[in-house]
């Protein structure tokens, strides 16, 4: 299969566009495998993914760039597994 | 969703943000596209599974914003495309990754089809997602 998601790269001017993820804490709640948090991850200070998807998760962690300040958990996001004032943004990925 | 925002407000800083990114229904554009120009060959059909999943995810975020958790910024529609070879591809997606949120009827597909084999040799089929973006500050 040949699919190919927004060859424009329309995502990742607008998320750029809403936030400035320089030297920051980002959360990302439903990260999935991975096809976000790519878009914006190298400039970050640290960057956590969570999901419930194993699998997902799984993909998302063998795909890491071994320079990227990243990681990846599995987690619920009504129980996020952080103390309190952690991060500077959360994103919200197509997780509704 | 709620406990969910009340989580994320919870480990965010003052004055932290959040993105709220996600695609909403919408019949969303099934179209022919070249590399000059795209042709619109039908629409998708929302399902109620769809709907319901956008009303209870602007409801969540409502509240959020009545209870003061956080302040709503900046927000804006922007579209976002799947592209196929053929409809062949795109239909094997449909069917394995959207059958809960959309359907498509025969009469749609055999336009799309139909469409596509008189279309240009690099003709491609894409589907034009309604995303949504917002800037939420916390309070």
């Amino acid at each position: 299969m040949t699919l190919q998601k927004d060859p424009e790269r329309t995502e990742t001017k607008y998320l750029h566009q809403y936030a400035d993820f320089t030297g920051k804490r980002v959360l990302e709640i439903g990260c999935g495998d991975g096809r976000l948090t790519w878009l914006y991850a190298k400039s970050t200070h640290d960057m956590v993914g969570i999901d419930l998807n194993a699998d997902d998760l799984r993909v998302a962690t063998i795909e890491r760039p071994a320079d990227a300040p990243v990681s990846f958990v599995r987690a619920d996001s009504v129980c996020i597994p952080f103390i309190k004032e952690k991060f500077d943004i959360a994103i919200l990925a197509w997780s509704f | 969703m709620v406990h969910a925002l009340n989580e994320i407000h919870r480990v965010l800083a003052p004055d932290g943000i959040m993105i709220d990114l996600r695609p909403l229904a919408g019949n969303w554009p099934m179209e022919v596209a070249t590399s000059r120009d795209f042709l619109e060959a039908g629409r998708v059909s929302d399902s109620p599974t769809g709907l319901e999943d956008d009303r209870a995810a602007n409801e969540s975020m409502t509240k959020a914003g009545t209870q003061k958790w956080f302040i709503r910024q900046r927000e804006e529609y922007f579209p976002f495309f799947y592209y196929w070879d053929s409809p062949n591809e795109m239909k094997e997606y449909v069917d394995e990754h959207w059958a809960d949120f959309i359907t498509i009827d025969e009469t749609t597909w055999r336009n799309v089809r139909s469409q596509w084999a008189v279309a240009n040799a690099d003709a491609r089929l894409r589907v034009r997602v309604k995303m949504l973006i917002t800037r939420w500050k916390k309070i």
